[in-house]
């Protein structure tokens, strides 16, 4: 910004009309004039601010890790409405239940970038893993209630093979 | 939570396909698409050809108790009225006068009198009791009014017009005599002939007008055994017979003479061959005038003499060597004789290959009389000279090694110049009619042994040649990598061109009117389609007739007659060797078992193209009882074939060394049972290492209280893709599915209706242990069964409340499998458990089968033939036990429908629309490439194919599926997608017109402010 403030500043232009400055004002070319809205020249304070910023930013990270652990009461209220038939606002609701947490776990190592600032880096990665698993969990759950789960044997009844006959037999009625 | 079906996804696809709707009428333009019919008549027992030259239709009565007209110029059927096929519905005497057939059926008890045009029924009379003896038309000197039927005990006299009886007479001494004669000419009386065999011959004369005898004589005949045959009456009704120990003829005039005058034929130089009965053939041309002087006298089997009996003199005027039929036929005043001859010599027929058993033609020798080059001739003759007509020849050829001419029917009429033209119908000893037009031109001939079709397979067609070629490539073992490379090039190669040429074809046909194309099929472009909907039926009949018949048209691309096959043969058809085993020809094999000698014979043959076989069929030296065909094969990819004969040795086919050495092996797991329903009992036997058997079980069912009516074990083809059930918990309910499992039915011997019964066993084939039995009591036959997969169905009679029921028995191992991985019967510790359910059929019916498929996942339907002629496809889920009498949550998830105990006849469920079938002995049903279709054969009187699907088509496209919408549509969005990322991209110019770009602006706007 600063520079391409530099960079026009150093510009000539043929005419130009001042509409912001008011008749009578400082002249043009005055340099506290030329920021923009809530822009200072003055830099701000160091220390109280850079103490905010830092309980911000550990706000920040407790949020990131909290998030998943946040929605498991909302998917709870949605599983209970989506009931147990299988159709297709449920299924996608399940999928979309079983594949956040995935996709959370699987972009973990930038999640965790983002808390590389934070000082209880650890214990928030853990928060955040166990929010996830948890929102699997649920969604486990949820594919289990709707029967979803190849847990039975009649889920794997298909694969059975016929048995292997051992005798042979053949005959009838006399001819 | 809401409550509904927790189902797991691997159910998902079945059970979708379980709610699909479950049946569904054709369409209208699906008519004939996929179904074809053809209607028979049955071998001929009566028929009468028009006489002249420009009537349209033949009217027949038949074996198969038909009454049809047929249109003479195509052979098609103009109407037909099939009767009971039961002997109550046989026809006795047919004669037609005029526009009307007049028909005595069932037993002489019907009258029935039909118009010929249109087949409508002018009137029904029923007669009296008593056996039938014959009828005859009874003309006054100027028309035919009345038809007289003689019974055992009586005449009766019936107006034409309307059936009503006129008079009935009894016949006296009706006890000793046997009167089997009926004549009259017009003159007010009618003579009845009856015989008291080896003794004399009671000559009767009635007054047409009252029924009175006006003369009653007796004549003695000592010499005379039987009336039929050997009598007939000739000129002013005169009765001649035959009387071939004493060379010479009988005659007498039944109206005036009291004695037989008896005339030596030595003088005549007529030879009579030994041990056969000569016979007499005269004609009548006209019932108001009197009989043709002339007859034939026929000596020996080919040797018939032409005699006339004038004014008392007789005199021979023509011998006919070689002749195999004669015939009289009558057109105007012109009387003929037409005799039809084997062009070359009558031969003793032996070294003809297609006799197998030689104690079979030993029994046959007698009348094997067989014309060489198979090639007749049929002449005729002016009957009052015996001169040959010229110019009318009729020469024909049957195929070699077919059958005999066996009735020959000539209709003469008068052409314009006065000659003599005529047509000539020949039905053979195989029951094919054809019918032959000067100078041997067969204007068209009828298979009627399909009427009895007893045993049917299908077989798959063979692959094209291209198609073999890539097979062949799989098959041989490699020959180096760059040989492998160039076969495979050139069978692509090869591929590429069969592509081309059928391309070429279809834009060929594409430019011609559609009515022009016909895809005719023939032996020699037999080739399976794409999903193997096209198939070969080989089709055996009673007549022992074989046919290939082409399943999606109907064609009869082969057939093949065997010639020493006599009537009431069983008969036992199997495929050896299907056409997957390429260059190894397909192969079936023919059991045929005479009723009578006991003694059968193999008959091997490619089902492709009906060609008898090279190899060798063992010679059976015993009678056969059954036979087993193994999954084992020989290093030719045959199956083997295990014949058990009386003393219950077994005789393998093919017996080569590596099929003895495989039988060794598994010698010990082989079993026959054979049911023996005469004696009421099964018995089981063990096969041994040196092929003969041990009797290892036995269970007898006293034939005092019942007998065995049916036995059915499985399809051996049948494949069950689910091992179980899913129960609503999700738990599965294994099915008991033993492949030796038999279902035996039997009918009590006591049929009160109080106290009738049936019983149904399930019975193991190798133990012979009875897993289930049951007691049906107040039910009665005819039993109808299906036995498949681990259910039974079948269907009877209730004599408590007269309907028809069904019931089904469904056998579970339960919730856990004994032995996943082996079936032994020998190590069954724990029986099934069965479950049963019955229900209420609004019909009875005339067949059942249930339809298979490839894989087994389709459902199964029942088909069900109804005696009305229709195929109702029945879901087999509602003949379920499991159906819940009040239906739980789970139930519901299991997708049973509620119990209800009626099973409706729905008659969009026909497969057959309005195709009836008459008269249905069988259903066949054969899996074809597409799991979703089954192939149907429904035979009887008529033969219908066609193909169900139980679930509907879910792997094929439909018909009406709309490709070009689709196609349009995806072109549409593919462009739409081209179009709109074109349109998205950012446009490569820096700087949109007018220069705005944003930091200026944003600098602007910050300035301003």
């Amino acid at each position: 910004m600063a520079a391409a403030a530099a960079a026009l500043r150093g510009r000539r232009f043929k005419w130009s009309l001042d509409l912001g400055a008011a008749p009578g004002a400082r002249p043009r070319g005055a340099a506290e004039s030329r920021g923009p809205l809530g822009f200072a020249e003055r830099q701000l304070g160091e220390g109280g601010v850079h103490e905010s910023d830092k309980i911000l930013m550990e706000k920040r990270c407790w949020d990131v890790a909290l998030a998943p652990l946040k929605q498991i009461p909302m998917n709870l209220f949605i599983m209970y409405m989506a009931g147990n038939t299988i159709s297709i606002f449920p299924a996608m609701m399940v999928c979309m239940m079983g594949w956040r947490p995935l996709q959370a776990l699987m972009s973990l190592s930038a999640t965790l970038k983002a808390l590389e600032s934070s000082s209880r880096r650890a214990l928030q990665a853990l928060v955040f893993l166990v929010g996830n698993g948890l929102g699997l969990a649920l969604a486990l759950y949820k594919c289990q209630a709707m029967g979803l789960l190849p847990t039975r044997p009649s889920d794997w009844l298909a694969f059975v093979t016929p048995p292997q006959r051992m005798e042979f037999t053949g005959g009838g009625l006399i001819l | 939570m809401a409550a509904g079906p927790r189902t797991p996804l691997p159910l998902l696809l079945p059970l979708l396909l379980v709610l699909l709707p479950l049946a569904a009428a054709v369409y209208e333009d699906q008519v004939g698409k996929f179904d074809w019919r053809q209607q028979y008549v049955g071998k001929l027992k009566f028929a009468s050809l028009e006489a002249s030259q420009g009537s349209k239709k033949l009217v027949v009565a038949t074996e198969e108790n038909v009454v049809a007209a047929l249109n003479s110029r195509s052979g098609e059927i103009l109407w037909r009225h099939v009767d009971k096929g039961t002997p109550e519905g046989a026809v006795d005497a047919m004669l037609i006068h005029g526009q009307d057939a007049i028909t005595v059926s069932s037993a002489g008890r019907i009258l029935r009198s039909w118009e010929t045009n249109i087949g409508g029924l002018n009137w029904e009379t029923s007669l009296d009791t008593g056996s039938f003896q014959g009828a005859a038309l009874v003309g006054l000197p100027e028309a035919v009014k009345y038809v007289a039927v003689l019974k055992k005990a009586a005449l009766s006299l019936h107006y034409l017009s309307n059936g009503h009886q006129k008079w009935v007479e009894h016949l006296p001494e009706s006890e000793s005599t046997q009167y089997e004669l009926l004549y009259s000419r017009g003159t007010g009386v009618i003579h009845v002939v009856g015989i008291v065999p080896q003794s004399h011959l009671n000559v009767l004369t009635f007054n047409v007008e009252d029924g009175e005898i006006t003369r009653q004589v007796r004549v003695a005949a000592p010499w005379l055994g039987e009336l039929q045959g050997s009598c007939a009456v000739v000129g002013e009704a005169v009765l001649v017979c035959v009387d071939a120990p004493e060379r010479s003829l009988h005659l007498c005039a039944l109206d005036t003479e009291q004695d037989m005058r008896h005339i030596p034929l030595q003088s005549m130089e007529l030879e009579f061959a030994d041990d056969f009965q000569a016979r007499i053939l005269a004609t009548q041309p006209s019932v108001t005038s009197a009989s043709r002087t002339q007859f034939f006298l026929q000596l020996s089997p080919s040797h018939f003499s032409l005699l006339q009996y004038k004014q008392g003199l007789l005199s021979h005027l023509r011998d006919f060597q070689q002749a195999a039929l004669v015939s009289f036929a009558t057109t105007g005043e012109k009387t003929v004789a037409a005799v039809l001859t084997c062009r070359n010599e009558l031969k003793p027929g032996s070294s003809d290959g297609l006799h197998a058993g030689s104690t079979l033609e030993d029994a046959r020798r007698q009348d094997s009389l067989i014309c060489s080059n198979q090639t007749y001739n049929i002449n005729l003759y002016l009957v009052e000279t015996g001169q040959r007509l010229l110019d009318t020849t009729i020469t024909f050829s049957l195929e070699q090694g077919g059958a005999k001419p066996q009735q020959l029917y000539i209709q003469v009429f008068l052409k314009k110049d006065d000659s003599v033209g005529y047509r000539a119908l020949v039905q053979t000893e195989d029951h094919m009619l054809m019918f032959l037009q000067q100078p041997g031109k067969v204007v068209w001939s009828r298979e009627e042994s399909l009427a009895e079709v007893v045993s049917l397979e299908m077989v798959d067609l063979p692959l094209t040649g291209a198609q073999a070629e890539l097979e062949g490539e799989f098959g041989k073992k490699a020959d180096g990598l760059l040989g492998m490379f160039l076969k495979r090039l050139s069978s692509q190669l090869i591929l590429l061109q069969a592509w081309t040429a059928h391309l070429w074809k279809m834009f060929y046909d594409a430019r011609k009117p559609r009515s022009q194309i016909k895809n005719e099929i023939n032996i020699d472009n037999l080739a399976r389609d794409e999903f193997n909907l096209q198939k070969m039926m080989v089709m055996v009949t009673a007549s022992g007739k074989l046919f290939g018949i082409e399943s999606s048209s109907g064609t009869i691309l082969w057939k093949q007659y065997l010639r020493n096959v006599r009537p009431g043969s069983s008969f036992k058809l199997m495929v050896q060797r299907t056409t997957a085993h390429f260059p190894h020809p397909p192969q079936c094999t023919l059991l045929v078992k005479d009723k009578e000698t006991k003694m059968s014979f193999l008959y091997v043959f490619n089902p492709i193209f009906g060609k008898r076989s090279q190899v060798a069929p063992p010679v059976l030296k015993r009678p056969i009882l059954q036979t087993l065909l193994l999954p084992i094969m020989d290093q030719d990819y045959a199956k083997v074939l295990l014949l058990i004969d009386d003393e219950y040795k077994v005789t393998p086919f093919p017996a080569t060394k590596n099929v003895l050495r495989q039988l060794e092996e598994i010698a010990h797991s082989i079993y026959f049972y054979l049911v023996d329903a005469e004696q009421g009992k099964l018995s089981g036997f063990r096969l041994k290492k040196d092929l003969s058997t041990e009797e290892i079980w036995e269970v007898a069912i006293p034939t005092e209280v019942q007998r065995i009516v049916a036995v059915k074990g499985k399809r051996s083809n049948e494949h069950v893709h689910s091992q179980g059930r899913v129960m609503g918990d999700r738990s599965v309910l294994y099915k008991s599915l033993n492949p030796n499992l038999l279902a035996v039915v039997t009918e009590s011997t006591d049929t009160h209706h109080e106290r009738t019964f049936i019983g149904i066993y399930l019975m193991d084939g190798v133990t012979g242990r009875i897993i289930h039995s049951s007691v049906q009591k107040k039910a009665k036959g005819p039993v109808h069964m299906v036995h498949s997969e681990n259910w039974v169905v079948y269907q009877y009679w209730n004599t408590k409340a007269r309907r028809n029921e069904f019931t089904v028995l469904e056998l579970y191992e339960g919730t856990e499998q004994y032995n996943a991985t082996a079936f032994s019967s020998l190590d069954r510790p724990i029986l099934p458990q069965v479950l049963q359910q019955s229900y209420i059929f609004p019909s009875a019916i005339s067949a059942m089968e249930a339809t298979i498929t490839e894989r087994g996942i389709t459902s199964r339907h029942l088909l069900i033939g109804l005696p009305s002629g229709a195929i109702l496809s029945l879901p087999k889920a509602l003949l379920d036990p499991r159906r819940p009498e009040i239906p739980t949550e789970q139930s519901r998830e299991e997708n049973l429908i509620p119990y209800s105990p009626d099973v409706q006849i729905h008659a969009e469920r026909f497969i057959n629309y309005n195709q009836t079938i008459f008269r249905m002995r069988g259903i066949y049903t054969a899996p074809s490439g597409l799991e979703s279709t089954c192939l149907v054969v429904a035979y009887g009187l008529d033969i219908f194919q066609t193909r169900v699907c139980p679930s509907k088509q879910f792997d094929v496209l439909k018909d009406d599926y709309d490709y070009v919408l689709i196609s349009s549509v995806l072109f549409g969005l593919v462009f739409a997608t081209m179009i709109t990322k074109r349109l998205a991209q950012p446009s490569l110019d820096p700087s949109p017109p007018g220069g705005w770009s944003q930091t200026p602006l944003f600098h602007l706007a910050g300035r301003y402010l």
